[in-house]
């Protein structure tokens, strides 16, 4: 019996949904028992944490459940095995912080933060961690619009691209200076069920 | 809970909280109050040479001792997850490679696996094995950048010139492959762009007989040096756990005690067929971590002279039509290839729903690329695992309680690449 497969049993008293996709095992938990969960884990052989990021399923075709996941993702450098601890949150939500399982987890947390606007209760230094500090909004989320969109800055600077652009070249705006959003991904119905 | 702003880097230390530090013992000294003492913070960077682009640390310093680092990102954020969601797959290769832009190839060779993952795809095994010679030049040509700019950065000028005269060497060799040096976009998902140009084994033949020379002039320059030996050993020391603590990997990790190396560990294009070794350290300093990577070149080569061997003429395409491109000629005759054609270039493929996560080794650490498909033609997210950034927070450990220079030694050896760290 493999270590995934034990800490897969594990994780079930805690409410841990086991799920499989090209022999990668991810189990989601509750958020309430996410540090016992992570906790356990470590203790049953899990001794590097090596990312910690989030997931926006707003535009997700059929999507069901809340709107944000953030997946854990340990290693076992012994076992050389996987992991993926995930949990399900919606917006407001506050997740508990691991920073005191693992140091490393303390830049992960912050760029979850940086790029989804999800909190870390008890984290030691919640900051932004890429972006400039008068950027508002958070870039990953999917209703954070991509392209040449124009940019407020919280301390009222206003950047228009195209306006900008012209102002310096001396040329016309023209008529669009958003492309936001007009470029979308096919989608086919074949696969849906996969 | 509290989120502070970035700018904050948490209060001045008083006299008091000085005074009272472990280690420091006040004899004949004044009361704290009377006698000024405080930390004295200090801004480095992010234009400075010694930051290796543009890191920006805050250190509180006590003297020359430092006490506090705050390493401050985020100046070369370029966005390219969300930007990779917005284009197709194929696409993706010209924005992988531009972040760490010293190890493209290995960006890129994450980046197709996971897609080729989700995809299963069958790679020509001709197109694994000149994958695997070019990443492995790729961690050569970064590992000469690291030594030239580590130890330039510690005040030794003349290794520069002569990494960088290597370094020079196989660039050339990826010219003729691929046309750039740098920002390559070589690889496809599926295989490669094109095969290889006559003349290119015989080229990389040529190199790899004699550079192990002028790693031995490397060695003679900078490992045998008093002052540089003075300078990193025992200096910055990251036991096995605080390195496993701190999230660290690559020869970074295996300097201190870890010999994890996914090429070994999780063998992807075919890493599994070539013998070489991945050398560890349990001393965990800067010198081991300048020593690690000397010995990884030895490795490099090792598997570039295995890959070189076993190269067969064949196919460097996936043969499926619905991943790779038709050949030019049977767009001439051939309806269907037409409609392939036009098909891939306008939409591109459509991989299953479903989130992937393939690991390897980059020059720096564990390098993944999660991917998260929705049945589109676009990743609906891309999250990159990349090794700088995680890598990045064990300065912290590794500089408190040093003397500042040290600090510069300590970045050095861990060797960010401000591209990988802020994406």
């Amino acid at each position: 019996m493999s270590l995934v497969e034990r800490l897969v049993d594990e994780l079930k008293p805690l409410g841990g949904k086991p799920a499989e996709f090209k022999r990668m095992i991810s189990v989601t938990i509750d958020s309430e028992h996410i540090v016992e969960a992570v906790k356990n884990a470590k203790t049953a052989g899990f001794e590097m944490i090596s990312d910690i990021f989030g997931i926006d399923y707003l535009n997700y075709p059929q999507h069901q459940g809340k709107r944000f996941s953030v997946a854990y993702n340990l290693y076992s450098i012994s076992a050389n095995e996987r992991i993926f601890i995930r949990v399900n949150i919606n917006e407001g939500e506050v997740l508990p912080t691991i920073t005191h399982l693992w140091n490393g987890a303390s830049f992960m947390e912050r760029e979850v933060y940086d790029m989804f606007g999800i909190e870390f209760d008890g984290h030691p230094d919640l900051r932004k961690l890429i972006t400039p500090e008068d950027l508002d909004g958070h870039p990953h989320r999917k209703d954070f619009p991509i392209g040449e969109t124009p940019t407020l800055f919280n301390e009222g600077r206003f950047i228009d691209p195209a306006a900008f652009r012209s102002g310096l070249t001396g040329q016309d705006a023209g008529l669009s200076g958003h492309q936001g959003g007009m470029r979308k991904g096919y989608r086919t119905d074949a696969n849906e069920e996969a | 809970m509290t989120v502070k702003k970035p700018s904050d880097f948490g209060a001045e230390v008083t006299a008091e909280q000085v005074m009272t530090q472990p280690g420091v013992t006040v004899t004949d000294m004044p009361s704290a109050s009377e006698f000024e003492t405080k930390l004295m913070r200090l801004n480095v960077g992010p234009q400075h040479p010694s930051t290796h682009g543009v890191l920006r640390v805050v250190v509180d310093l006590d003297g020359e001792t430092v006490k506090r680092i705050v390493p401050q990102i985020g100046y070369l954020h370029t966005g390219f997850e969300k930007t990779m969601e917005h284009r197709t797959y194929q696409q993706g290769v010209t924005y992988s490679n531009r972040m760490d832009y010293l190890h493209g190839f290995g960006h890129d060779l994450a980046y197709v696996l996971s897609v080729e993952k989700l995809l299963d795809a069958n790679v020509p095994v001709r197109a694994q094995q000149v994958r695997v010679i070019l990443n492995e030049l790729n961690r050569i040509a970064s590992h000469l950048v690291f030594f030239g700019t580590g130890i330039l950065d510690m005040g030794a000028l003349t290794l520069f010139f002569y990494t960088m005269r290597e370094r020079e060497q196989i660039l050339d060799l990826f010219e003729m492959v691929c046309g750039v040096r740098m920002n390559y976009g070589y690889f496809r998902v599926g295989g490669l762009s094109r095969d290889i140009p006559e003349g290119f084994t015989d080229a990389v033949r040529q190199f790899i007989t004699g550079f192990p020379k002028m790693v031995d002039q490397y060695v003679g320059l900078f490992a045998k040096n008093d002052i540089f030996v003075n300078r990193t050993k025992g200096v910055g020391v990251l036991s096995r756990e605080t390195a496993l603590d701190y999230g660290l990997t690559g020869p970074s990790l295996r300097a201190s005690g870890v010999g994890l190396d996914f090429r070994k560990a999780q063998p992807y294009s075919g890493y599994e067929n070539y013998d070489f070794d991945v050398p560890t350290s349990d001393k965990g300093d800067v010198h081991a971590r300048f020593m690690m990577r000397i010995e990884e070149l030895a490795e490099s080569l090792k598997i570039i002279e295995q890959a070189l061997d076993a190269l067969e003429p064949g196919p460097v395409k996936d043969p499926d039509r619905r991943i790779s491109l038709p050949p030019r000629q049977e767009l001439e005759t051939s309806m269907e290839a037409v409609i392939f054609h036009f098909k891939l270039a306008t939409e591109g493929f459509h991989p299953p729903r479903g989130e992937v996560y393939v690991p390897t080794e980059s020059a720096r650490g564990e390098l993944g690329y999660y991917l998260v498909s929705d049945g589109g033609s676009m990743p609906y997210r891309v999250k990159v695992r990349v090794p700088s950034l995680i890598n990045l927070q064990s300065l912290e450990p590794a500089c408190i309680d040093g003397v500042f220079a040290d600090m510069v030694a300590n970045i050095a050896s861990l060797d960010p690449v401000m591209g990988d760290v802020d994406k």
